[in-house]
C-alpha cells in the first residue's frame, strides 16, 4: 500500500523540519497500550457504537477472555460512534489501521481491493452450521471474506392499541400503510417514523416490494419500471403529510415509538427489548407491505460482519481472534445476540438455542425474516447508494421526473459498480 | 473567526507602546549598515533562512508538495489508497462535472451565498452603525454581539437543530409559531418551501455578525470626527449622511467585507455536515449538499481520492476566479507589492 | 428618503432596540445551558420551563463517566492543539514576516512571491490533497497530524511583515550599534515589542484551532485523536442521542472559548480588525 512505501524518508524530512513541534506533539499522541504486560502482539479491534446498554462491555470481556486463552494477544477494543464507515475507510489507509474490524453492509470491493483477508481457512467444521445466506453474503470469489457476527432484522412496530382505538387493521399493502398513516395523523402528531430525513431504507423496500431487485449480478436495476413505481409511491407518504421528520433521534433508536411521539415506526429487532419494557405487550411487529398484488412484503435483514485488516500488522493474531470469537465461542455469540439488544445469530445451531428468540414477537420476526428479509447486494458501498438514496429524496420531494432520476442514478450506480468489479 | 482571509492590507494598527514614539514608516531596507559585503551577506543570509526556514519548509509541503501530488491524484484512478500510478486522464474530471449531484451542489452553494452574504453583510453593518452610537455601555453590547463568534459550528448546530429548530411541537420556532396558530414544522426537512434554508442562513448569521461587525466599528472610528461634523452642517442628516458619507468612507472595509464572507460561504462544510448528517445514514438524503460536503463523502466515504482531488482543483479555480474578478471589480488590493 | 431614521429613533426606542438585540444574541447562551440542566424528557415536553426545578448537574459528570464519549481526552487534545497551535503559528509568522520586512538577501522578493501565492489557495477546499500529504506522512489519528498542516499561515505571516516595515528603525539602529546580528534584533528587539500584535493573532489563532471541524475530523478518526468539536459531532450523529447531555457536551466545549472571550476581548477585537484589514 501506497502509505507505506516511501513514508519513512518524508516522516524524516517532516519531523527536521517541524522542529521540536512535531516531536513533542508526537509524545502526547496516541498511546497503543491497553494490553496486559507481557503480551507480545496488541490486536487493535473496532467496533461501531451499539446502542444497547452493556454491549460495549460485553465486547472488551470477551476481548480480555480471549487474551486470557491466548496469554501473548492483548486486544485493545475501540467502540466508535458517529459516522463509523467514513472512519473505518480513511484509517484503514493508514498505519493506525485496526486490525480486526466489522463493517455493516459487507462490500464485495474491499475483498477485491485486497483490504480484507480472505477466511476461509477459518471455519472448519462449523462451516455448514452457519446459515447459507450469511455465508454466501460474505463470499467473493469463492472465499469468505468475513464471519458474520449477528443478523438484523429491520422491521416495522406498531401500538396496538393506537391502530384499535383508530380502528385500523395493520397494514398489509402499501396502500393500507399510507392509508393508515393518514388516519394516525393528527394536529399533534403524525402516523408513521422511517427516519427523520422521511426516507431512511424506504427506497430499498419500495423496490423490493413490488418485485424490483437493486444490484443483480453486477447489474444495477433499480430503474426498472417495477421500481421507479414503487419509489414513486413514496411520494404519497409525503404529500400526506404523515410521516414523522426531524425527530431527535433517527429510525434505528425506539424513542420515537416509545414515547408515544408515532404509532408506526420503521426499526430493527435489536430494539424489541427496549420497547417491550417501555409498552408491554402493546406493540406487534409487521414487514414492509408489498406494494401491490404481485409485489412480496420485505423485511431488511442487515447485521455485522467481522473482518481482518490483509494490510495489517498481525494478520494470524486477528485471524485466531475472528475464529475464536465468532466461530468457536458459541456461548459468547449467544451472549451477544441476546444479552443487550437482540440479534439472530448467524450459526443456526446457536439460534436455535436463543431463548429469546423462540416466542412471542421475536418468535414471529425470525419467521418473518426467514420468509421475507432480504440483503442489500455485497456491492451496495456507498459510491452505489449515495445517488440511488438522492435520487428517491428528490422524487419523494416530488423534484423532477422519478424515471429519469433513477435513472441517471443507475447509470452512476452502474459506473460504481463496474469500479469495484474492476 | 472562520473566515481565512486571503487579502493583503496596506496598513496595521500600531503597536501601542513603541511605534507611537518611533518615526513613521521606516524605509523597507531597514538598517543595513554592511561593512564586509562577503561575511555580511552570508549572515544575513543565515538570518534569513533560520526565520524564514520553518515557515517555507512547512507550505512547501502542507501546500505546494499537497497540490502538486493532488494534481497527479486527480488524474489517477486512486480508488482505497493514494499511490500514483493508475493513470487514467481526465476521466475523474469528465466523472465529475458529469455527477448530478456535483453539479447541483456548485448551484446550491451559490444560492447560499447570495443567500447568506447580503444578510450577514446588512445586519453586520446595521449592528455597527447601532452600536457606533451606543453612548453607555457600548463595550458590554459590543460584548454580545461578539460572543456567539467563540462558538463552534457544531456547538451551534446542535442547538438550532434539536432545540431551536426541531421538528417538534415543543421546539422553540414551532412552539413560537405555535402563537400564531402555524401548525408544528420540520424546518430542516421541509422542501417545498425550502424551510431549511433558514436555519442554515440564521446559524451562520449568529455566528458571524459579530465579527463583521468589529470590522466596520474599526472602519467607522477611522472615520474623522470633522467630516462628520462638516457633512451635518451642510444638512446632511441620517440616511442622506450615512449614503454620502459614512458608506463611502467604508468602501474599502465594504470590500473586504464581502470578500472575506464570500470565501467563507463558498467553504461552508460545518453546519451542513452536523445539521443533516445522521449517524450511519451520511448525508445523502440532504435536501442540500455543499461542493465541500460532496467531497467529504467522496474521498473520505467512498474513498475515491482521484475525484476528490479532482473536486478540489475545480473548486479551488472557481474560487479564485471569482476572488481575482471580485478583486478587479471593486479595484481591491491595488497598491500591494 | 429623507426622513430621518436613526435620528427618530429617540435614544430610549434605540435603547429597546438594543436591548433586544443583546438578548437575542444572548438567548442561545441560556438555551444550551438551561437544556444541559434538564432531563430528557423535560426536554421534549410540549410543556416549556423557562429553568428546571431541580437542575441535573448529573449531567456533566455523566458526560465525562461515558467511556464513549472520550470528551475529557477530548477536551485535553483540543487544548493540547490550541496551546500549541496559537504561540507556534504566531511566532513562526511573526519570524518570517520580521525576516521578508528586514533582511535584505537577493531572492527574497521570490520567496515572499511564493508564500503569497498559497494565499490564494482557499483553505479548507483542499482538505483532500492535505490528506494525502500527512496521511503519507504517518500522520492520520495522532496530534501532530491536525495540528502540522495549521502551523502555516502566511497571512500572519504578511501580517507581521508589514507591522515591522512600519517599525521605527532608529531603534535597531542602536541594538546594532550594541553588536546584535539580524536574529539578535529580531529576538532582542523586534519580538518584545511585538506583543500586542502577538497576542491578538494568537488569540484568533486558538479559537480558529479550537472551533475548527474539518480537518481533525478527515485526519482524526481514531477516539485517541478527537477534539472536542469532534466529539460533540460524533455525539449528536451517534447511533443514541442522550439529549441534556448533548447539551452538556456543547456547555464544556464552548465555555473555555466564552471565558478567553470575556478576558482578552481587547485582543480578540484588536486582532479581528488586523487581519480583516481596515481602509
Amino acid at each position: 500500500m501506497s502509505a507505506h512505501g516511501p513514508q519513512l524518508s518524508r516522516r524524516g524530512f517532516l519531523s527536521g523540519s517541524l522542529l521540536f513541534v512535531a516531536g513533542a506533539a508526537v509524545g502526547c499522541s496516541t498511546d497503543p497500550t491497553g494490553g496486559s504486560s507481557g503480551a507480545r502482539t496488541t490486536l487493535n479491534v473496532w467496533f461501531h457504537a451499539y446502542g444497547e446498554a452493556g454491549s460495549q462491555q460485553a465486547a472488551t470481556r470477551y476481548a480480555e477472555s480471549f487474551t486470557k486463552a491466548h496469554p501473548d494477544i492483548a486486544v485493545k477494543v475501540t467502540w466508535v460512534p458517529g459516522d463509523y464507515t467514513s472512519k473505518i475507510n480513511a484509517t484503514l489507509l493508514t498505519d493506525g489501521a485496526p486490525d480486526v474490524f466489522e463493517i455493516g453492509d459487507f462490500s464485495e470491493g474491499m475483498a477485491r481491493r485486497g483490504q480484507i483477508a480472505p477466511l476461509d481457512d477459518l471455519y472448519g467444521a462449523a462451516r455448514s452450521d452457519f446459515n447459507p445466506g450469511d455465508l454466501a453474503y460474505v463470499t467473493v470469489d469463492g472465499k469468505p471474506h468475513g464471519v458474520k457476527m449477528i443478523d438484523d432484522v429491520m422491521m416495522l412496530y406498531y401500538r396496538r392499541s393506537a391502530l384499535d382505538k383508530a380502528g385500523i387493521r395493520p397494514p398489509a399493502t402499501f396502500d393500507e400503510l399510507v392509508a393508515a398513516a393518514r388516519a394516525l395523523t393528527t394536529r399533534s402528531g403524525k402516523g408513521l417514523f422511517v427516519g427523520n430525513d422521511g426516507i431512511g431504507d424506504t427506497p430499498l423496500l419500495a423496490v423490493r416490494s413490488n418485485g424490483g431487485d437493486l444490484v443483480t449480478d453486477g447489474k444495477v436495476g433499480f430503474a426498472s419500471p417495477q421500481a421507479v413505481e414503487a419509489i414513486a409511491g413514496l411520494k404519497r407518504l409525503h404529500d400526506d403529510q404523515s410521516l414523522l421528520l426531524g425527530f431527535t433521534t433517527d429510525w434505528w433508536d425506539p424513542s420515537a415509538l416509545t414515547q408515544d411521539v408515532v404509532p408506526i415506526q420503521w426499526c430493527g429487532l435489536w430494539a424489541m427489548p427496549a420497547i417491550g419494557t417501555a409498552l408491554g405487550d402493546d406493540f406487534g411487529v409487521l414487514p414492509w407491505p408489498a406494494f401491490k398484488p404481485g409485489g412480496s412484503p420485505v423485511l431488511r435483514v442487515g447485521g455485522w460482519t467481522s473482518c481482518v485488516n490483509a494490510k495489517g500488522r498481525h494478520v494470524d493474531a486477528a485471524k485466531r481472534f475472528v475464529q475464536w470469537l465468532w466461530i468457536e465461542q458459541t456461548d459468547l455469540q449467544k451472549d451477544f445476540a441476546e444479552s443487550y439488544g437482540l440479534h439472530i445469530p448467524p450459526r443456526t445451531s446457536v439460534a436455535a438455542s436463543a431463548d429469546k428468540l423462540s416466542r412471542g414477537a421475536a418468535k414471529e420476526t425470525v419467521e418473518l425474516a426467514a420468509r421475507y428479509g432480504r440483503s442489500n447486494p455485497s456491492t451496495w458501498d456507498t459510491a452505489v447508494a449515495t445517488p440511488f438514496n438522492a435520487a428517491a429524496a428528490r422524487i419523494a420531494a416530488g423534484q423532477g421526473d422519478p424515471a429519469q432520476l433513477l435513472a441517471d442514478a443507475a447509470a452512476q450506480a452502474q459506473t460504481a459498480v463496474d469500479k469495484q468489479r474492476g | 473567526m472562520n473566515a481565512t482571509p486571503d487579502t493583503t492590507p496596506d496598513t496595521v494598527p500600531r503597536p501601542a507602546r513603541t511605534a507611537r514614539t518611533g518615526r513613521p514608516a521606516a524605509p523597507p531596507r531597514g538598517p543595513a549598515p554592511a561593512r564586509r559585503p562577503g561575511r555580511a551577506d552570508r549572515r544575513a543570509w543565515a538570518a534569513f533562512a533560520l526565520l524564514t526556514g520553518p515557515m517555507l519548509i512547512g507550505l512547501g509541503i502542507f501546500k505546494y508538495v499537497a497540490i502538486g501530488w493532488s494534481l497527479l491524484l486527480s488524474l489517477s484512478d486512486a480508488h482505497g489508497s493514494i499511490a500514483l500510478g493508475h493513470w487514467v486522464g481526465l476521466d475523474n474530471y469528465r466523472h465529475l462535472l458529469a455527477d448530478p449531484a456535483f453539479r447541483s451542489s456548485l448551484v446550491q452553494i451559490v444560492l447560499f451565498t447570495l443567500a447568506v452574504v447580503p444578510v450577514t453583510f446588512a445586519a453586520s453593518l446595521g449592528l455597527a452603525l447601532l452600536v457606533h452610537r451606543v453612548r453607555r455601555g457600548r463595550a458590554v453590547v459590543r460584548t454580545a454581539f461578539l460572543i456567539p463568534a467563540a462558538v463552534s459550528y457544531v456547538a451551534a448546530s446542535l442547538l438550532w437543530k434539536m432545540c431551536l429548530f426541531n421538528g417538534l411541537p415543543a421546539g422553540i420556532a414551532n412552539t413560537v409559531g405555535g402563537w400564531f396558530g402555524m401548525a408544528a414544522v420540520p424546518w430542516l426537512q421541509t422542501t417545498d418551501p425550502p424551510l431549511y434554508w433558514i436555519v442554515l442562513v440564521s446559524v451562520r448569521l449568529w455566528l458571524q455578525v459579530g465579527f463583521y461587525m468589529v470590522l466596520f466599528l474599526a472602519g467607522l472610528q477611522a472615520v474623522p470626527h470633522d467630516v462628520h461634523e462638516a457633512a451635518a452642517l451642510d444638512g446632511a442628516t441620517g440616511l442622506r449622511l450615512l449614503r454620502l458619507i459614512t458608506l463611502p468612507l467604508l468602501r474599502n472595509t465594504s470590500v473586504a467585507v464581502l470578500m472575506l464572507q464570500f470565501i467563507a460561504a463558498f467553504q461552508a462544510f460545518d453546519e451542513f455536515y452536523n445539521l443533516f448528517n445522521s449517524g450511519l445514514s451520511g448525508t445523502a438524503t440532504a435536501p442540500v449538499q455543499t461542493p465541500l460536503v460532496y467531497l467529504y463523502n467522496t474521498a473520505m466515504g467512498a474513498q475515491d481520492y482521484g475525484l476528490g482531488s479532482a473536486g478540489a482543483f475545480v473548486l479551488t479555480a472557481l474560487i479564485v476566479g471569482a476572488t481575482l474578478i471580485q478583486g478587479r471589480l471593486t479595484g481591491f488590493g491595488k497598491g500591494e507589492e | 428618503m429623507t426622513t430621518d431614521l436613526l435620528r427618530r429613533l429617540r435614544p430610549g426606542a434605540r435603547g429597546l432596540l438594543v436591548g433586544l438585540l443583546t438578548a437575542a444574541f444572548l438567548a442561545p447562551f441560556y438555551l444550551i445551558l438551561r437544556n444541559a440542566l434538564m432531563d430528557a424528557r423535560g426536554l421534549t415536553s410540549p410543556r416549556w420551563t423557562w429553568w428546571p426545578a431541580h437542575p441535573h448537574w448529573e449531567n456533566f459528570t455523566a458526560l465525562f463517566d461515558d467511556p464513549t464519549l472520550h470528551m475529557g481526552q477530548a477536551l485535553g487534545n483540543s487544548l493540547l492543539i490550541a496551546g500549541i497551535t496559537a504561540p507556534v503559528s504566531t511566532l513562526l509568522a511573526s519570524a518570517a514576516g520580521y525576516a521578508f520586512a528586514r533582511i535584505p538577501v537577493p531572492g527574497r522578493g521570490v520567496l515572499l512571491a511564493l508564500v503569497v501565492a498559497t494565499l490564494m489557495i482557499p483553505g479548507s477546499v483542499t482538505f483532500v490533497p492535505t490528506f494525502v500529504v500527512v496521511g503519507s506522512m504517518g500522520g492520520v489519528n495522532t496530534l501532530w497530524g491536525v495540528i502540522a498542516p495549521g502551523l502555516f499561515n502566511p497571512f500572519a505571516v504578511l501580517l507581521f511583515r508589514n507591522f515591522y516595515l512600519r517599525f521605527p528603525a532608529e531603534i535597531e539602529e542602536a541594538g546594532r550599534l550594541d553588536g546584535l546580528g539580524w536574529t539578535g534584533l529580531y529576538r532582542r528587539i523586534a519580538l518584545p515589542a511585538s506583543g500586542a500584535m502577538l497576542a491578538s493573532l494568537g488569540a484568533l489563532a486558538f479559537i480558529d484551532s479550537w472551533n475548527s471541524f474539518l480537518w481533525p475530523l478527515v485526519i482524526g478518526q481514531d477516539p485517541s485523536a478527537w477534539t472536542a468539536q469532534i466529539a460533540l459531532s460524533t455525539f449528536l450523529t451517534s447511533q443514541t442521542i442522550n439529549l441534556p447531555g448533548l447539551f452538556a457536551g456543547a456547555v464544556v466545549t464552548v465555555a473555555p472559548l466564552v471565558a478567553m472571550f470575556l478576558i482578552a476581548q481587547r485582543y480578540i477585537v484588536e486582532g479581528i480588525a488586523t487581519s480583516g484589514l481596515k481602509g
